[in-house]
């Protein structure tokens, strides 16, 4: 969800979905409404117009359901920090289970998360690069 | 707001182009990168067309000119590049290049090219996000995931000379932060010839795909006349025949040297925006090989006092959608008195308006992204019967659907 | 059109020609802008309006037309004092500066007399307090309106 962002982190979220990366061999699909998620990735500074959206958003996913912020402005306002449109961090608006650092965090960064997210753990670095889900 | 009941929901169509009113409207996804303002669209509808759009944004409206007033001249770049993850490198160009007007001396040569450089390869990366976007909009999800992998090693090219994939940072007051490896010249090249051969393709592509030119072709028109009338910018000018484009008309960073060949079409509909912005990947292509081949050796950043000279500055940039404005006015200060940004999206909400109607719901989706929005838009619609006085709300993917299935029916 | 054209006019309207490296500037009093606008904009090349500014000067607020030809910007400008902040939209004449006066009305507090958006929104959140001033006012205070939004 786009709660007011520069949309830097959502070509980025879109991007992890693309050949090269390819979070949909791992199972991560995007859907269109809240209401068949599991996980609500946000992004955005949160303006007053968003924040009812957002918590709307979420309360329309059914449980068991998870929030991660994703980029700086999710995570803290980010650069836009004390723009007088900006909110401080989605996590006064909704709960948040994970945090993705970046502006934006790369693709990789991004499933990175999800990952440590699903699997409770970070997954396992392999030698050559690929990561194995276990 | 309260809603007006009845029949004068037809009077509240018919009574001017804009009227404003307020819904509960959920615009979410990552589907468009967004401006200041990502929007979402009330249409009115009689029988299936559309007769009349009212735009709502706001959605991201954040207050970055205001903050920007107490944030010294560097820091801003850094603001201004986050208005738009797609065009961020246009907006720090804009910015500097704006402020540098303001300034008694000249940028080093080499920092130009560089600039040039980049800022080409922002616009083979927005052009191929958007004709995934569309792809994508119009049922073609392979076109989508071939162009955003192709699409890849524009990214790799700009990390590997800034950084960063999106918010590059790039330029800076003076110039730009770093000198081009150069390993990087010869990679560069490699990657362009790809790049031209795969816009090639695409066209061709575009072309002949039914999905695509039953979709596209002769939808979203816009004439000559309109565009004088509403103003648009970018590729949305040209696709109607008038060739302008500020890289040409007035030329910043290297342009003067390396400028582009201005790409126009004249059938003003979707179908002639996708082929022009394959024609300006493959132009951008060729100006990239240019600007290395007749790359100046030399300084590529001088020192930038901190205190601005008192002016002001009018400075405007050929962003991928169209022109970007940026007025900067100093009052000898260390931070700007006011910066004002024009972005080109606002500039073309008007003439999108004009492209949607007396088009079906069907055809929302791709006229819209058409028009290369820099907004959530696409995520939530309002949509008014005006006939039945009938308001639903309907998503961004459920319109995308009922698109498809409309076109697979016919 | 030409110096001696766009002098000729200025005195015409009742205002001062300035030219500039970027922007020659035809500054006018507020009942002239839409003349000047619109003879700036039939001049034969099409001038394309870019954007309007308004810029905060303390007592009066400047509105900053931009008009770009293909090779120059001429900027129609005017001021109207913050105590009476009023004057005639264009967007009767000229569609494309709807939009642009609707920002200025919500970030400035100026009032486009004929403008569609005109005690409507169209960017600042219904929630924006009403007794703040407009946002680009200089004594605004972001902080201060982040507190009434309880964004902190």
């Amino acid at each position: 969800m786009n709660a007011a962002s520069c949309n830097g982190c959502d070509i980025e979220i879109l991007a992890a979905l693309t050949p090269r990366y390819d979070a949909e061999r791992l199972g991560v699909e995007l859907v269109p409404s809240p209401r068949h998620a599991d996980v609500l990735l946000v992004t955005g500074v949160t303006n007053p117009m968003m924040r009812d959206r957002l918590k709307t958003v979420y309360e329309q996913m059914p449980e068991p359901r998870h929030v991660v912020a994703i980029g700086a402005c999710a995570l803290g306002g980010g650069v836009m920090k004390d723009c007088y449109g900006a909110g401080s961090g989605i996590d006064s608006i909704v709960p948040v289970d994970l945090y993705i650092p970046g502006c934006p965090p790369r693709p990789e960064a991004i499933i990175y998360g999800i990952l440590k997210l699903v699997l409770g753990a970070p997954p396992d670095p392999v030698p050559d690069g690929e990561a194995i889900v276990k | 707001m309260s809603e007006p009941e009845g029949n004068s929901k037809q009077s509240e169509a018919g009574a001017g182009l804009m009227q404003y009113s307020a819904e509960g409207m959920m615009p979410f996804g990552p589907v468009h990168p967004s401006l200041k303002e990502p929007e979402y669209f009330k249409l009115y509808l009689e029988g299936e067309k559309i007769v009349q759009v009212v735009p709502r944004i706001g959605y991201v409206h954040r207050g970055i000119e205001r903050a920007a007033q107490e944030r010294t001249w560097v820091k801003n770049i850094y603001l201004f590049e986050r208005i738009c993850g797609i065009c961020s490198f246009h907006h720090s160009l804009s910015y500097t290049e704006g402020v540098e007007a303001l300034a008694p001396f000249e940028i080093p040569r080499r920092a130009q090219y560089l600039r040039e450089l980049v800022a080409e390869f922002e616009r083979i990366h927005s052009h191929l996000l958007w004709l995934g976007l569309l792809g994508h909009w119009a049922g073609f999800d392979t076109l989508f995931m071939w162009i955003w992998k192709d699409r890849e090693h524009i990214l790799d090219l700009e990390e590997a000379i800034s950084g960063n994939r999106v918010n590059k940072s790039y330029t800076t007051l003076g110039g730009v932060r770093n000198d081009l490896p150069d390993n990087l010249a010869e990679k560069s090249r490699t990657e362009v010839n790809y790049l031209e051969k795969r816009a090639e393709y695409y066209k061709s592509l575009v072309q002949s795909e039914e999905t695509l030119s039953v979709r596209t072709k002769g939808r979203g028109r816009i004439s000559q006349e309109t565009a004088r009338k509403l103003c648009p910018v970018g590729p949305l000018l040209r696709c109607t025949g008038i060739a302008r484009d500020i890289r040409d008309e007035d030329p910043y960073a290297a342009y003067g040297d390396v400028p582009p060949q201005v790409q126009t079409e004249n059938d003003g509909d979707i179908a002639s925006l996708m082929t022009l912005r394959l024609n300006e990947v493959t132009d951008s292509c060729r100006m990239v090989k240019e600007t290395l081949e007749k790359m100046p050796s030399g300084p590529f950043r001088v020192n930038f006092p901190r205190s601005v000279p008192a002016g002001e500055s009018t400075f405007h940039v050929e962003a991928p959608r169209g022109e970007l404005f940026y007025f900067v006015k100093s009052a000898g200060g260390s931070v700007p008195e006011r910066v004002k940004v024009r972005t080109s999206t606002m500039a073309n909400i008007l003439t999108a308006t004009e492209m949607l109607k007396g088009h079906t719901l069907a055809d929302v989706p791709v006229v819209l992204t058409g028009m290369d929005p820099c907004f959530g838009c696409m995520d939530r619609v309002a949509v008014v019967d005006v006939d039945k006085s009938r308001e639903w709300t309907i998503g961004g993917e459920e319109l995308r659907r009922y698109g498809i299935e409309y076109y697979r029916r016919k | 059109m030409s110096s001696e054209e766009l002098t000729t006019l200025a005195t015409r309207l009742g205002g001062t020609l300035t030219p500039g490296p970027r922007s020659t500037v035809l500054a006018v009093p507020p009942d002239r802008v839409i003349d000047a606008c619109t003879a700036v904009s039939s001049m034969p090349g099409w001038y394309h309006l870019s954007t309007i500014t308004g810029v905060d000067l303390g007592e009066n607020i400047a509105l900053l037309y931009h008009f770009w030809q293909g090779r120059r910007f001429v900027q129609v400008r005017t001021q109207v004092p913050k105590s009476a902040p009023r004057l005639k939209s264009i967007s009767g004449v000229m569609a494309a500066g709807t939009l642009y006066e609707a920002e200025i009305q919500d970030l400035l507090g100026v009032a486009f007399e004929g403008n569609p958006f005109l005690g409507k929104k169209l960017f600042l959140p219904d929630t924006y307090p009403p007794d703040a001033p407009p946002p680009l006012r200089k004594d605004s205070d972001p902080h201060k309106i982040r507190k009434m939004m309880e964004l902190e």
